[in-house]
């Protein structure tokens, strides 16, 4: 693994070199005090020091909003939109955003793959950077650090202003020919990056505490405070779930079929035929959005299946924290434990 | 044999059939689909029998509940268009004080001279089959229901609040520009329009089902305004829906 010395100064002009390669795509100021991942037209509008965009990068392989086909009604016909494959570069990539990509793929490409995300997913490249994290991330409590490369293939790892430029894989080695403003270095370790935010175990032992929480009252009393507007799980990086509609123009003889993301939050999400409602109250849905980071999928891989963004926390209007949640449950958990070893 | 429509408007503005006139682009196509047999706004002309009839307004007189009977007995469907006809509306801030004080305040002296009555959603005297919600109800979603009735199939359904559309375009939320919006207990389907041009969300489209009422008022006060406040700015569109 190559290392080297790239100045700040010298990262508009890399960006720049990047668009050999295909559309780049990175963070960008938005509003008065977000960000999102926009395409790059000007490398000096590019924001390197941001703590996370409003919609994850998931939003360039699932979009938001996508035809999935065109149809007539007059002429009993549709035609499937098709995905073409474009070499894209998604510069300045934070860690915890990167291994949300990796879970991404296995949930998408697992089994029978999504064809549009796996069109998209084809020839993406990856340039990392390093953050300082604020008080919302923890990824490090599931076990993503700052400097985790996984994925990429270039990383930035920001020391004393400037950048160390890691170079991954033969993909990055290719996209660094014919720059020269980058010189060879030794590595070196950055200390006093700190995460904030914490949850108090390691995230392997949190299975065992989901085992017994399903009839926490630590639900009840989230319930109470959320209002249900499903801006946790709309801007969560691995939450991949998708409503499907039909659109009929006024003409009434075209229309389309598109997919939308949807939420498990939604009090909606699971009605079904008749008018029945498996997780018809906030407390159902509350309980299941955390077992689907913390348990059920976690059961079968292995892994959180939160990558500690803190998008949800920082994003919800109520100020109700994920790893506040996860702390409470590990509270109550040990009281309860204390209370069996004594009864014993 | 094209299915014959009527307009109706009651107590309102009359934004919402105003609205409708602005179709141009689209207009053309929806005559072809559909007879326009009585349209107060742009025509007149009486029909026994209507295939749609859209209602617009709140009933809040003894005359309009039995003009809206009338008409219900000559509908097949009966459609709520707008704020006022689906809930009662901004009209419906006047059932929070007693009758007798608004008759008095409006009429003076003359207030025995006009009956009246609380201002009621359409839905409150005769059955009412769909709804286009919206103060205005906007083009697009009445066209939407327009062309499911025309093509016998059920028209949209909206239940997931307004912060769904809002977070779908990556806008930077209100809230994080130190305003109080009611997005996340308002029932969506306007494309998040007030919040994508910096307009916090007043809740013209009404209240979703089951709210979480005291969390949207704590939400609210934590961001800076009155519980007095909070309270007034739920209820300007939504007075017959929500009890504080
Ligand atoms: S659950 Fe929350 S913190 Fe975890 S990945 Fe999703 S949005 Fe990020
Ligand atoms: S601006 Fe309003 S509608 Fe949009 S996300 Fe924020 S609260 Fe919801």
């Amino acid at each position: 693994m190559e290392c080297f010395s790239l100045l700040r100064s010298d990262v508009p002009a890399l960006i720049d070199h990047l668009r050999d390669f295909g559309e780049v795509i990175a963070p960008h100021g938005k509003g008065d005090v977000s960000y999102s991942f926009e395409v790059v037209r000007d490398s000096s509008d590019v924001v390197l020091d941001y703590n996370r965009t409003l919609l994850p990068l998931k939003k360039m392989f699932l979009p938001p909003v996508e035809k999935l086909m065109g149809f007539s009604l007059k002429n009993e016909s549709f035609e499937q939109v098709e995905v073409a494959i474009a070499p894209r570069v998604f510069f300045g990539v934070h860690s915890y955003e990167m291994q949300s990509i990796l879970r991404l793929d296995h949930s998408m490409l697992s089994g029978s793959a999504e064809s549009n995300y796996f069109k998209r997913r084809q020839s993406s490249r990856f340039l990392g950077i390093s953050f300082e994290p604020d008080e919302f991330h923890f990824s490090e409590s599931v076990g993503i650090v700052i400097e985790e490369m996984e994925g990429f293939d270039l990383f930035l790892n920001e020391v004393d202003g400037d950048f160390q430029l890691y170079v991954l894989t033969d993909n990055g080695q290719e996209m660094l020919n014919g720059f020269d403003k980058i010189n060879l270095t030794e590595p070196e370790i950055v200390e006093g990056r700190h995460f904030k935010k914490k949850i108090r175990y390691h995230y392997n032992r949190l299975p065992r505490v989901f085992q017994y929480a399903y009839h926490s009252d630590v639900w009840a009393d989230v319930a109470s405070r959320c209002v249900g507007c499903g801006a946790c799980t709309l801007t969560c990086p691995t939450c991949f779930c998708f409503d499907v509609h039909d659109h009929v123009e006024v003409t009434a003889e075209d229309g389309m079929r598109q997919r939308s993301w949807d939420s498990c939050m939604l009090s909606t999400f699971a009605e079904v035929a008749g008018g029945e409602n498996f997780r018809e109250k906030t407390i159902n849905r509350t309980r299941h959005r955390l077992f689907r980071k913390f348990k059920y999928i976690t059961d079968e891989e292995g892994l959180p299946w939160c990558v500690g963004c803190g998008r949800c926390t920082a994003f919800c209007p109520a100020g109700i924290s994920m790893p506040d949640i996860v702390n409470e449950l590990i509270q109550e958990d040990e009281k309860a434990q204390y209370h069996r070893t004594v009864r014993v | 044999m094209k299915p014959q429509v009527a307009f109706f408007d009651f107590t309102s503005c009359e934004g919402c059939q105003l609205n409708k006139l602005n179709f141009e682009n689209d207009l053309l196509d929806i005559l072809k689909h559909v007879d326009i047999v009585e349209f107060r706004e742009a025509m007149d002309d009486k029909a026994d029998h209507y295939d749609i009839a859209f209602i617009e307004g709140s009933i809040t007189s003894p005359s309009c509940v039995e003009r809206i009977h009338d008409i219900r007995r000559r509908s097949d469907i009966l459609v709520a268009l707008g704020s006022c006809a689906v809930n009662g509306g901004v009209n419906a801030m006047k059932n929070l004080h007693p009758i007798d004080e608004v008759r008095e305040t409006v009429y003076g002296d003359d207030k025995y001279l006009f009956a009246t009555l609380p201002a009621m959603a359409v839905s409150s005297v005769v059955k009412v089959d769909y709804e286009v919600r919206g103060c205005p109800m906007t083009q697009q979603d009445f066209l939407k229901l327009l062309i499911a009735l025309v093509l016998g199939k059920q028209p949209p359904k909206y239940g997931s609040p307004v912060c769904v559309e809002c977070k779908l375009k990556e806008n930077e939320c209100l809230y994080n520009r130190g305003m109080v919006c009611l997005g996340p207990i308002t029932r969506g389907g306007c494309d998040a329009v007030c919040p994508s041009f910096g307009q916090f969300c007043t809740g013209c489209r009404g209240i979703l089902d089951n709210p979480n009422i005291d969390g949207m008022l704590e939400v609210m006060t934590s961001h800076g305004i009155s519980l007095d406040e909070a309270k007034k700015r739920m209820l300007l569109y939504n007075s017959n829906e929500v009890q504080l």
